[in-house]
């Protein structure tokens, strides 16, 4: 800067309004005001001239803080580092979308040193990270402060528009007509009057001065856009509450009722149905290597808890909600809990086998009996025989010390100890194993392990029928189970910026004002944008008082845009 | 003109640190969202062997040894006399160890705890609520709750009797 500016500016207009310090156009009557060396050819009409409300003497800390935000140029800086930041975050897989990916050491595995430092400086959770947040607040409290801003100075000086403004304020617009008009003054603005209200203007006349206007409202297009923005950003924040979001990935075994953690919904796996596509439905690469599913549908019932949800010594009791089958695209939805197909797993899983107490001797069979892999039961009787279930083993081995153990706690090779108590046996009973699965029966060597146990002249065995009496859960569905209740508000934010878009795209705020004054029209014209229709209308309109002009005579560094 | 607007101004600012706060608070502190040593302990509504429900409020004011295991787990298994030995010893000093199954039925729980000889409380997390609000991957893994309800400190792996001891006298400190 050259010149020191003076420490009060005089900001009283020649037409004795006092302004406010920071007003380029005076607030009443329109004259530019300031050094006429810094005026320039055209008038600054951005918020019409009147000062921001930051714009102020002596400012206090809180008023520096609100500056700061009310700045347009700190915005589109948040903005520029917002992008750089949120371009970081797409270089590498975000951990949010890992399932069961262990991430300390992912990223060096999988992209080496690279990957390791991307970890390390925290980029694996960009958007959830301290930095990016505070860059959206940042932004949020930008588009709050920019638009109040300015927004309520611009409402209230255009709601408190003066008719007549002085010569320099319509002589330095962008469109400007100085003509000659013989009639009286009054009486070719009554005239003028019709025409521009047939083009839609509000049209205020004061004697020979005239102000016509029209779509004022397209000026709130862009504010409208912020409410949105600033609706759009509070619910993205407020999915992190408890209990707005929810996103889970769950397993479902066909057949069982699975509680969705965190909620009161149950949901069974009635039905999993998997096609794949054919070898001639296939490109000729992929014939014979692929296996590429063509289908794959759920049929979930969904079932919600009604009583005795929380309380773990009581089974709930559920009522079917709602039924769905669920495909790729097609969400199971109730009330905003959405399940989406997400995978399978076609290992069938045992569940029960229903087998028969015989006896092998006299080949008479005493009962079938229902032997669950989960909470079976532990007595059962079979004709004079009484067995007790002594042990279950779900994925039976030996130990170090040749101990029967489970090796897991899945259903891989299931086995069973009963003592059979009854006729023909000793007192204390006769101990069995029972290996429901055929595979285990022989690679255990079952009938070894119960002559060892009851001696080679026992005579009762377990035995499956046929296959109706083996439960399996056929197949495993896996599906993603989503809440997302700020989703409408997100969408409503979407919306309202839309609008706000429509406001300021599709309408074009324009005014024109007049004076007719010692037999001279003084013509100036503003409209925001399209200033090559707006000009055409102004020649339309005075065409209509036997007015005829030349388009490109009322530009004055309007420009053709 | 100036007088009026600058309560709104305060307002709408200490709106923004408000909610700008909580979201670069949640973003900081939020975290995992698996207990860590210091957070408070999750709470718990389990099935006990006994066949009551229990939550650790019950043993509010005491210091608590959690221990997640299963029965197929050979560490898990290898870990229980030395838990048992330290029940008996602390038992008396408001200290309570308690087990919990993951995801197995009752049947292999009570005979599990037979086999082992162990009557510590022990309770069985079938629908794997508290695995999940624990953040438990590997078995076993034991959380050592003080008085207060916080969490000193997480062991993975399988415990030993003299660290295990070391480890509960801190706790009763």
């Amino acid at each position: 800067m050259s010149e020191r500016e003076a420490f009060i500016t005089n900001t009283k207009c020649e037409c004795g309004h006092q302004n406010p310090v920071g007003t380029v156009l005076c607030e009443a009557c329109g004259k530019p005001l300031g050094k006429e060396s810094d005026w320039g050819e055209n008038l600054e009409m951005r918020y019409d001239g009147v000062a921001r409300r930051s714009q102020r003497v002596n400012p206090s800390i809180i008023d520096r803080v609100w500056n700061f935000f009310s700045s347009v140029k700190i915005a589109i800086y948040l903005i520029v580092l917002t992008l750089l930041g949120s371009m970081l975050g797409t270089i590498f897989p975000q951990e949010s979308t890992f399932l069961n990916i262990d991430a300390s050491s992912y990223y060096k595995q999988e992209y080496g040193t690279a990957g390791d430092i991307y970890y390390k400086l925290g980029l694996s959770h960009t958007y959830e990270s301290w930095w990016f947040v505070t860059l959206l607040v940042m932004i949020g409290a930008s588009l709050v402060i920019c638009s109040l801003d300015r927004v309520l100075p611009l409402y209230k000086a255009l709601t408190r528009q003066k008719i007549r403004k002085h010569r320099q304020f319509l002589t330095r617009q962008k469109a400007v007509l100085v003509t000659e008009v013989q009639e009286e003054p009054e009486a070719w603005v009554a005239r003028v009057v019709q025409p521009m209200r047939k083009k839609g203007y509000r049209v205020k006349t004061d004697g020979g001065a005239l102000l016509a206007e029209k779509h004022r409202f397209s000026r709130w297009g862009p504010y409208v856009i912020h409410i949105g923005l600033i609706i759009f950003l509070l619910a993205v924040l407020a999915r992190g509450l408890p209990g707005l979001n929810m996103d889970q990935h769950l397993a479902f075994p066909q057949g069982e009722i699975t509680q969705i953690p965190d909620t009161t919904y149950y949901l069974k796996n009635e039905k999993f149905t998997v096609e794949f596509y054919t070898d001639e439905e296939m490109p000729e690469e992929f014939r014979g290597k692929k296996i590429l599913p063509k289908l794959f549908q759920t049929k979930a019932v969904l079932y919600k808890c009604t009583a005795d949800c929380a309380d773990p010594t009581k089974e709930p009791q559920l009522t079917e909600a709602t039924t769905h089958n669920i495909q790729v695209n097609s969400p199971l939805d109730y009330k905003g809990l959405k399940a989406y197909q997400f995978d399978y797993d076609l290992t069938p899983v045992l569940r029960s086998v229903q087998p028969v107490l015989k006896n092998s001797t006299t080949g008479e069979s005493y009962g079938k009996f229902k032997l669950d892999m989960k909470n079976p039961q532990r007595t059962i009787t079979a004709g004079p025989y009484t067995m007790t279930l002594k042990e279950k083993y779900m994925d039976f081995g030996l130990n170090e010390d040749g101990q029967p153990i489970s090796k897991s706690p899945y259903p891989n090779a299931p086995a069973f100890l009963f003592l059979i108590q009854g006729p023909n046996l000793p007192a204390e009973g006769q101990q069995y194993f029972y290996f429901p699965k055929q595979v285990d029966k022989s690679q255990f060597q079952q009938v070894a392990i119960n002559d060892k146990l009851g001696g080679s002249n026992r005579f009762l065995e377990l035995e499956v029928d046929n296959m109706s009496d083996v439960d399996f859960s056929e197949s495993t569905t896996y599906l993603n189970i989503r809440i997302d209740r700020a989703m409408p508000f997100v969408w409503l934010g979407a919306a309202i910026v839309m609008l706000g878009l429509i406001l300021g795209f599709y309408w074009q705020h324009r005014r024109i004002w007049l004076t007719v004054i010692n037999g001279e029209l003084i013509l100036g014209g503003h409209t925001n944008k399209n200033w090559f229709g707006f000009r055409r209308e102004i020649v339309f309109i005075l065409e209509k008082v036997d007015m005829v002009v030349d388009e490109k005579s009322i530009d004055n560094g309007g420009g053709l845009t | 003109m100036g007088k009026a607007r600058k309560p709104i101004q305060i307002v709408i600012l200490f709106l923004i640190v408000l909610v700008g706060g909580y979201a670069i608070g949640s973003s900081v502190f939020g975290g995992s969202g698996k207990p860590e040593e210091g957070s408070k302990a999750p709470a718990i509504d389990l099935l006990g062997l006994d066949g009551l429900g229990h939550t650790l409020d019950e043993y509010k004011g005491k210091a608590i040894v959690l221990n997640f295991w299963g029965s197929w787990c050979t560490p898990c298994v290898k870990e229980m006399p030395a838990l048992q030995a330290q029940w008996e010893k602390w038992k008396d000093k408001d200290v309570v160890v308690i087990g919990i199954n993951v995801g197995e039925d009752q049947m292999t729980v009570e005979n599990f705890v037979k086999q082992v000889n162990i009557d510590f409380p022990i309770l069985m997390d079938t629908g794997r609520d508290a695995v999940r609000n624990y953040g438990i991957s590997p078995l076993p893994t034991t959380f050592f709750i003080n008085a207060k309800g916080k969490i000193d400190s997480i062991h993975i792996g399988q415990l030993d009797l003299d660290s295990l001891d070391d480890q509960i006298g801190k706790l009763v400190d």
